[in-house]
């Protein structure tokens, strides 16, 4: 191992390891996943910070998130601009927020933004809808999918404005014991 | 609350449904500060306010978010900089600015500064340290990634399991048996602690190793039964003496030791599994009003985001599926139940009541069987001129008639009673959990049967004034060395547990997987399936391996090191047949509600446990023949004795807190504070619920205030 790596500065994982859940060990190796997505576009030498973006679709086939039915609302999430492309400030943020040592409070807000799927800061009916059809790869009836919408507002919706702002939201997480995952 | 959602939102359709409808709020909503803790990346605070023409965008200052790096506040109650929302550009900068203001300070501030960040380092180094160290971390990551997290939790438990008997077992191997190893192979000094000279001759006879010519068959016999040579062995109660050890400069008393570490031994692990069950609570605590939603909970929670593999994933997406109609078909049933007529009612009630005798009565049948077994096996194996003596798998046969019997029992009676069960129309979660605690009864319940049958033949039925027990105190006659005996049944348990196991996934699931495969056409097998990995009933396995562990450790030191070795036997067998043969359940074991549930039933193991250990060790009569407390009239008086050894200050300290004078008030005041939490418990839920009506009126306000002011605006 050493501290051989000419990959990024000192200086560099030692902000990294500050502002992310991990160790520089999985930082290197997060930098060789990156790289691995588009070894044309991203640079082996960081320490000059460049500024490189890895395009959305790259990112949604990585084998971790292929399977995922919230994958483009994830990557949505971390990314800085509206196509959905992540630098790899993005990239480290986003699997810090998804690791284990993550707290539940950090989840919650990005678990947030993944189920907004309008970006209007509430999960309203329609997200909630969007997110049963991914869950279930929209498999059930359409009155099925009414109810189970109306029965999730009317347990989580505590200020009774038919959606869920993010209180409410962080509200019903800190209830559910499953949801580290 | 279930039945009247309907008309419940009936009326919020009228009241509160926003009239601006499919146009989106006003702007004014974007300015409200509740709306500010989200707009947090960057610049994605312009993206989200593009859509709403006219909007201003009050540009939030991440850094009003932080407290600012003033030099001799407290910084532990900041965050850290890792969990702040922001994104990691952002930080970085933040980072830059701290490292900035930490530069400006001198002298005292700085090296403290310079301290706690260190101290931060070490703390998560440790921390990444601790969790590579830990055992098997990579296979349960495996199979939480096949199978979900709820087969995991199974492997979780039986991993602590492991854990628990391992330092039990170093516990009991440090002061219990290495000490009578080293001790007899110096050849140091035995000081003898009773004297013989009041008891009968008849009760000291006792000499189990083989004599004459012993056939090579009769080993294995002895091995597996735990008679013979292995009763001269520190594995059983018998092979321990009532002596003394000088050692030193001090004397190390060995019946005293034992007695010790086996108490503390169940301290011990009653106080490891409160502090995990305390844990798991904290997690998985439902509030107050009962209003813990299961929907959200299914739908915000129910993807388990580590899923790689598109098998898996497709099983997980259909099983959520699965459950959400379970879920909405449960609600329809329960509403149709509440609408049926008296005279349907009673024929239900009649019908649950009918199933609930013939439940019972299959358990008290069982029961009986197990009895009659353990008395019948006992009583052959005790007579001198048995009638299979001499004939090897006959006697073995009768050793592990008990074992058989319970085997057989657990597996028959919860196959029929799963299948009338539906019968009784509950509601399907209802319906599992009243088939699990069944299923917890009647393993807890046999195991009792069998020490109750115990019992009644070493004390003659609690009478001794019979011939047989007159002499000694217990049955002489039957047994030479009861808890040898005791000791001996219990680990019999454990290895018939064990080759049942190792013999179902042989000879059951193999070669139901082999026909599955090889034979995909015929009916009968499509019918039955592949096998599930049923993590309910597994648990209970442990959960009954475990008590038996307990139930023996006074009477067989050795116990916790055979089952941290069966446990890990158990770990690996497990996940070779979860690997080959099974396919994940249709209904997804939910981990964290039942991780409680599973802690619990280990509990109540361990007190039915205790009760065997503490009854030996106060009422019944120890053997005379054989074992560390051999002369003495009950296994506490050696620690009475060694009591009333102690100085004055010490002996009156336990002499007090052993008396009614201290349990009593103790109790009293243990009962008061009861009272006043649940009490606090009770006020605390009511200024919930006001304050949940209260935030519902405030939104109510809002809204109403926001349409106005954009009404007027307009």
């Amino acid at each position: 191992m050493g501290n051989k790596q000419t990959i990024f500065t000192d200086e560099q994982l030692d902000a990294y390891q500050d502002c992310s859940f991990f160790t520089r060990k999985e930082i290197l190796r997060l930098h060789e996943r990156y790289h691995e997505l588009a070894p044309h576009i991203v640079p082996m030498d960081y320490t000059r910070n460049p500024d490189v973006k890895v395009p959305k679709q790259l990112i949604i086939n990585m084998p971790e998130l292929m399977e995922n039915p919230f994958k483009e609302r994830i990557v949505h999430s971390f990314s800085e601009d509206e196509e959905g492309s992540l630098s790899f400030n993005d990239f480290v943020d986003m699997f810090s927020a998804l690791s284990e040592t993550a707290p539940r409070e950090l989840k919650a807000v990005y678990a947030f933004k993944v189920y907004d799927f309008n970006t209007d800061n509430f999960i309203c009916k329609s997200d909630l809808e969007q997110t049963l059809n991914k869950l279930t790869k929209e498999d059930l009836t359409e009155e099925e999918i009414t109810l189970v919408c109306e029965k999730v507002i009317e347990e989580a919706d505590m200020d009774a404005d038919g959606k869920l702002g993010f209180a409410d939201f962080e509200n019903m997480i800190s209830k559910a014991p499953d949801f580290l995952r | 609350m279930d039945d009247n959602w309907t008309d419940r939102l009936g009326r919020r359709d009228d009241e509160t449904e926003p009239t601006w409808g499919g146009r989106g709020p006003p702007s004014l909503f974007l300015q409200l500060p509740s709306n500010q803790t989200l707009r947090l990346r960057g610049n994605k605070a312009v993206d989200w306010g593009a859509a709403w023409e006219g909007a201003s965008e009050p540009t939030v200052d991440p850094q009003e978010l932080i407290p600012e790096f003033v030099p001799g506040e407290e910084e532990e109650d900041s965050k850290p900089l890792k969990e702040l929302p922001l994104s990691l550009a952002e930080k970085r900068k933040l980072r830059a600015l701290q490292e900035q203001a930490a530069s400006r300070l001198t002298g005292w501030d700085l090296w403290r500064v310079e301290k706690q960040r260190t101290l931060r380092r070490l703390r998560n180094q440790a921390g990444n340290a601790f969790s590579y160290a830990e055992m098997w971390r990579s296979s349960l990551h495996h199979i939480g990634g096949h199978f979900g997290t709820g087969i995991q939790s199974y492997f979780n438990f039986l991993r602590f399991l492991v854990l628990m008997n391992f330092v039990a077992s170093l516990l009991v191997v440090g002061f219990v048996v290495a000490p009578n190893a080293a001790f007899e192979s110096l050849h140091l000094n035995w000081t003898s602690q009773h004297n013989n000279s009041s008891v009968n001759e008849s009760c000291l006879r006792y000499d189990p190793s083989p004599k004459g010519l012993v056939s090579y068959f009769s080993y294995i016999m002895n091995l597996l039964s735990g008679q013979g040579f292995m009763e001269l062995t520190y594995l059983f109660y018998g092979y321990y003496q009532n002596s003394a050890v000088d050692f030193v400069g001090f004397s190390y008393n060995v019946p005293l030791a034992y007695l010790l570490t086996v108490f503390f031994y169940l301290l011990f692990c009653l106080a490891w599994i409160v502090r995990r069950s305390v844990y798991c609570l904290k997690r998985s605590l439902v509030s107050e009003d009962a209003s813990f939603g299961s929907y959200s909970d299914k739908v915000f929670a129910g993807w388990d985001f580590g899923l790689m593999q598109e098998k898996m994933v497709k099983l997980r997406h259909r099983s959520i599926r699965y459950e959400l109609k379970m879920d909405l078909e449960e609600a329809a049933l329960r509403k149709h139940q509440a609408e049926q007529t008296t005279s349907q009612r009673v024929c239900l009630y009649a019908l649950r009541g009918l199933v609930n005798v013939i439940v019972l009565g299959l358990l008290g049948a069982s029961f009986y069987c197990i009895y009659r077994a353990t008395d019948y096996s006992q009583w052959l194996q005790g007579k001198e001129d048995s009638p299979v003596k001499g004939q090897f798998f006959l006697k073995l046969l009768v050793a592990y008639l008990p074992s058989v019997v319970i085997t057989l029992a657990n597996l028959i009676v919860p196959i029929i009673s799963e299948s009338i069960v539906r019968l009784e129309k509950y509601p399907l979660s209802f319906e599992i959990k009243i088939t699990l605690l069944r299923n917890v009864f009647l393993r807890i319940a046999s195991l009792v049967v069998v020490l109750v049958s115990l019992w009644g033949q070493i004390t003659c039925n609690g009478d001794l004034e019979n011939a047989d027990c007159r002499n000694c105190g217990y049955n002489n006659t039957l047994y030479l060395c009861w808890e040898t005996a005791v000791g001996q049944e219990m680990y019999k348990l454990m290895i018939f547990d064990l080759l049942i196991m190792l013999l179902v996934v042989m000879f059951v699931e193999f070669p139901r997987k082999m026909l599955v495969t090889f034979l995909p056409s015929c009916p009968l097998l499509k019918l039955w399936g592949q096998q599930e990995f049923m993590v309910p009933s597994n648990v209970l396995d442990l959960v009954y391996g475990q008590t038996l562990c307990w139930t023996g450790a006074l009477f067989c030191p050795l116990l916790p090191v055979l089952n941290t070795i069966k446990y890990i036997a158990v770990f690996y067998l497990k996940k070779l047949t979860l690997f080959s043969n099974c396919r994940p359940a249709d209904r997804t074991f939910r981990a964290s509600s039942s991780n409680f549930f599973f802690l619990l039933v280990l509990l109540l193991g361990l007190i039915i446990s205790c009760v065997p250990a503490l009854y030996s060790m106060f009422v019944i009569h120890p053997s005379e023949a054989c074992g560390p407390f051999r002369g003495e009239p009950a296994m506490w008086n050696t620690v009475s004795s060694a009591i009333s050894e102690l100085p004055k200050m010490a002996r009156n300290f336990f002499r007090f807190v052993g008396s009614l004078a201290f349990a009593v008030p103790l109790f009293l005041l243990l009962s008061i504070l009861m009272f006043y939490l649940k009490a606090l418990a009770d006020s605390y839920s009511s200024v919930v619920k006001g304050l949940k009506g209260q935030l519902r009126l405030e939104g109510q306000d809002k809204l109403f205030l926001v349409k106005q002011i954009s009404e007027l605006s307009q």
